[in-house]
């Protein structure tokens, strides 16, 4: 029992916010590791290799940032965030250097838990998983085609355009992870320019109009001013 | 910068505006009646009432150059020809200087005085602001000490059911404390004359679904009927301070409408304007409480029952001083066949960030 738990490394200054995390993680069953500091996070994160690591931005003695830069530089272990609520910048440019979710300060354990879930599930995604690649994706109730570029959704084809399909292939790929404006840009048209930004809403308005049959269908979470998620199939609804 | 030069243009044309009427009056007067007497009262006149309405303290002093000078040159012996000689015309130029410079400082210390008002009127209501909201922190606060104090004191002797109860009431009032948090912050992304706020374009259905499961996520038995345009739809805003409007005025009707089924948001398009209205088939706006609903500190009119547990606090007056700082409206009104409906709207001007 013990050595299928996950191991997952706690970053967190604040020690009330440490302890209730710790407390809530190992009663879900996780091992848990914390560091109070980016430099113990570090040496932690080193030394352990854990699972998934959740990395508080406002740590005393550095930059939340470099550490993110730091672990992406040799480990793909997904990273969660503790932001403040205040300006959507920080959280960009962490998930733009690498970090899978963010989570906003104060936060329901059940939201964490959920979101440590999810990246823990979906963590072998995007740099290929050691399953054979097939010619189908299916993520709960919709599917992808590879071979012949369909879309079904809830056993219905959905008809997408050709820019359509590479984003919700890319979002599928990175099912669990919040995609930011810049990173779905520059993998689907390879450069930015100002009118960028609202070419890609206007294609994911699209793509949800075309998904949800009706809203009670999700497949797409929409992060307000940062990016797009694909939900995986246990958040669809 | 702009600003700045627009003041200085505005002064200029009053000054030259108002000395060219005195200039024309007193022509008009030269030909009409025989009188000479009212040409120097005409420009002193003119010159008090520059120094009146221009709002940099140079022009005052500068028209009464400019009427000595007129006055002097076309209306005085010798005519059309400067003569500072003749004592009379000098001593008409120091009074006129004179008045200019007196009337400009005075009312330069009247702004100052007014200006003063102002502030301390500003700094009042901060004040009282501050002990509204000390007052209104305590009571959570109370509430989440005594019911710990009590699990901890009393562990072993209270039932799980009781635990469960005070563990439940320090989460409800936690929750009530971030609330008001969240507001208060916004609240310093408006700071009065420094208001920095940086509209984004966003999509319309991005932030109806952003707000929809925030509030589900906390009022998840609640039922929000949503009402968009079909069409994709831009709004400039801030979003997250758009977002807290949208979840105050929700938040308001769950824990005011007394008795409603259903909430509905809806969001229309207006010429050049996007309406956005929070409609609930509850109780009402009672009468008197209409006037001060959006005002900066609310107190519930004296009702503690248990629904309306807490104050509507500052929740509205934060969602007034948002929409002003976007120059938008905001109102409350009520709906045909009974309930509230709080509506507000922003403006689609063309985004200047280099999109057609």
């Amino acid at each position: 029992m013990a050595q299928n738990r996950y191991r997952v490394l706690v970053v967190e200054d604040e020690g009330n916010i440490l302890s209730f995390m710790a407390t809530m993680l190992e009663a879900k069953d996780y091992q848990v590791l914390t560091a109070r500091t980016a430099a113990e996070g570090m040496l932690l994160f080193r030394s352990h290799n854990p699972d998934l690591m959740i990395l508080d931005l406002g740590l005393p003695d550095g930059d939340g940032l470099d550490v993110v830069k730091a672990v992406r530089e040799t480990s793909s272990a997904p990273i969660l965030i503790l932001s403040a609520r205040m300006g959507e910048n920080d959280k960009v440019q962490a998930l733009d250097l690498g970090a899978n979710d963010y989570i906003t300060k104060p936060f329901s354990t059940a939201e964490l838990l959920a979101r440590v879930r999810a990246a823990l599930r979906n963590r072998g995604n995007a740099n290929g998983s050691d399953s054979a690649p097939s010619d189908t994706l299916t993520i709960g109730n919709l599917s992808i085609n590879y071979d012949s570029r369909r879309i079904f959704a809830r056993g219905e084809e959905v008809k997408l355009t050709q820019t359509e399909y590479n984003i919700l292939v890319l979002l599928a790929e990175n099912r669990g992870k919040v995609l930011t404006y810049s990173s779905i840009i520059k993998a689907i048209w390879g450069a930015t320019d100002d009118g960028s930004i609202k070419k890609l809403q206007v294609n994911m308005s699209n793509i949800r109009r075309k998904l949800h049959g009706d809203l009670m269908h999700r497949y797409i979470h929409n992060e307000l001013g940062v990016g797009y998620r694909m939900l995986d199939e246990n958040e669809q609804y | 910068m702009k600003r700045v030069w627009d003041v200085w243009l505005a002064d200029a044309l009053l000054t030259i505006g108002i000395l060219f009427a005195a200039f024309a009056i007193n022509v008009l007067i030269q030909n009409v009646m025989e009188t000479k007497d009212l040409v120097s009262m005409i420009f002193l006149f003119a010159v008090f009432i520059i120094s009146i309405v221009t709002r940099k303290r140079f022009w005052g002093p500068a028209a009464s150059v400019a009427a000595v000078a007129l006055v002097n040159f076309y209306f005085t012996y010798p005519f059309f020809e400067f003569n500072f000689v003749i004592v009379e015309n000098l001593v008409r130029a120091i009074i006129m200087l004179v008045v200019a410079l007196a009337t400009t400082s005075l009312i330069a210390q009247v702004n100052s005085k007014r200006k003063a008002e102002e502030e301390a009127r500003k700094e009042k209501l901060r004040a009282n602001l501050l002990r509204a909201i000390s007052h209104d922190l305590r009571t959570p606060l109370t509430s989440i000490y005594g019911a710990s104090s009590a699990i901890l004191e009393n562990y072993r002797v209270l039932t799980q059911e009781q635990r469960e109860k005070l563990l439940g009431d320090i989460q409800e009032d936690s929750l009530w404390l971030i609330n008001m948090v969240e507001n208060l912050l916004s609240v310093t992304k408006l700071d009065g004359d420094n208001v920095r706020l940086v509209k984004k374009s966003v999509p319309l259905e991005e932030l109806i679904d952003s707000v929809l499961i925030k509030f589900s996520r906390k009022y998840p038995t609640e039922t929000v009927k949503t009402d968009i345009p079909d069409e994709f739809v831009y709004i400039p805003m801030d979003p997250l301070l758009i977002e807290q409007v949208l979840l105050n005025m929700l938040q308001n009707a769950v824990e005011h409408a007394t008795g409603h089924t259903v909430i509905t948001l809806s969001v229309m398009i207006r010429g050049d304007m996007a309406v956005f209205e929070v409609k609930d088939d509850g109780c009402g706006v009672p009468r008197d409480v209409r006037s001060r609903l959006f005002a900066d500190y609310f107190e519930g009119i004296g009702r503690r029952s248990d629904a309306n547990k807490h104050n509507m606090g500052i929740g509205l007056s934060v969602c007034s001083s948002i929409i002003k700082a976007h120059d938008g409206e905001i109102d409350a009104y009520d709906a045909i066949g009974g309930g509230a409906v709080f509506r507000f709207s922003l403006a689609l001007e063309e985004m200047n960030d280099g999109t057609e």
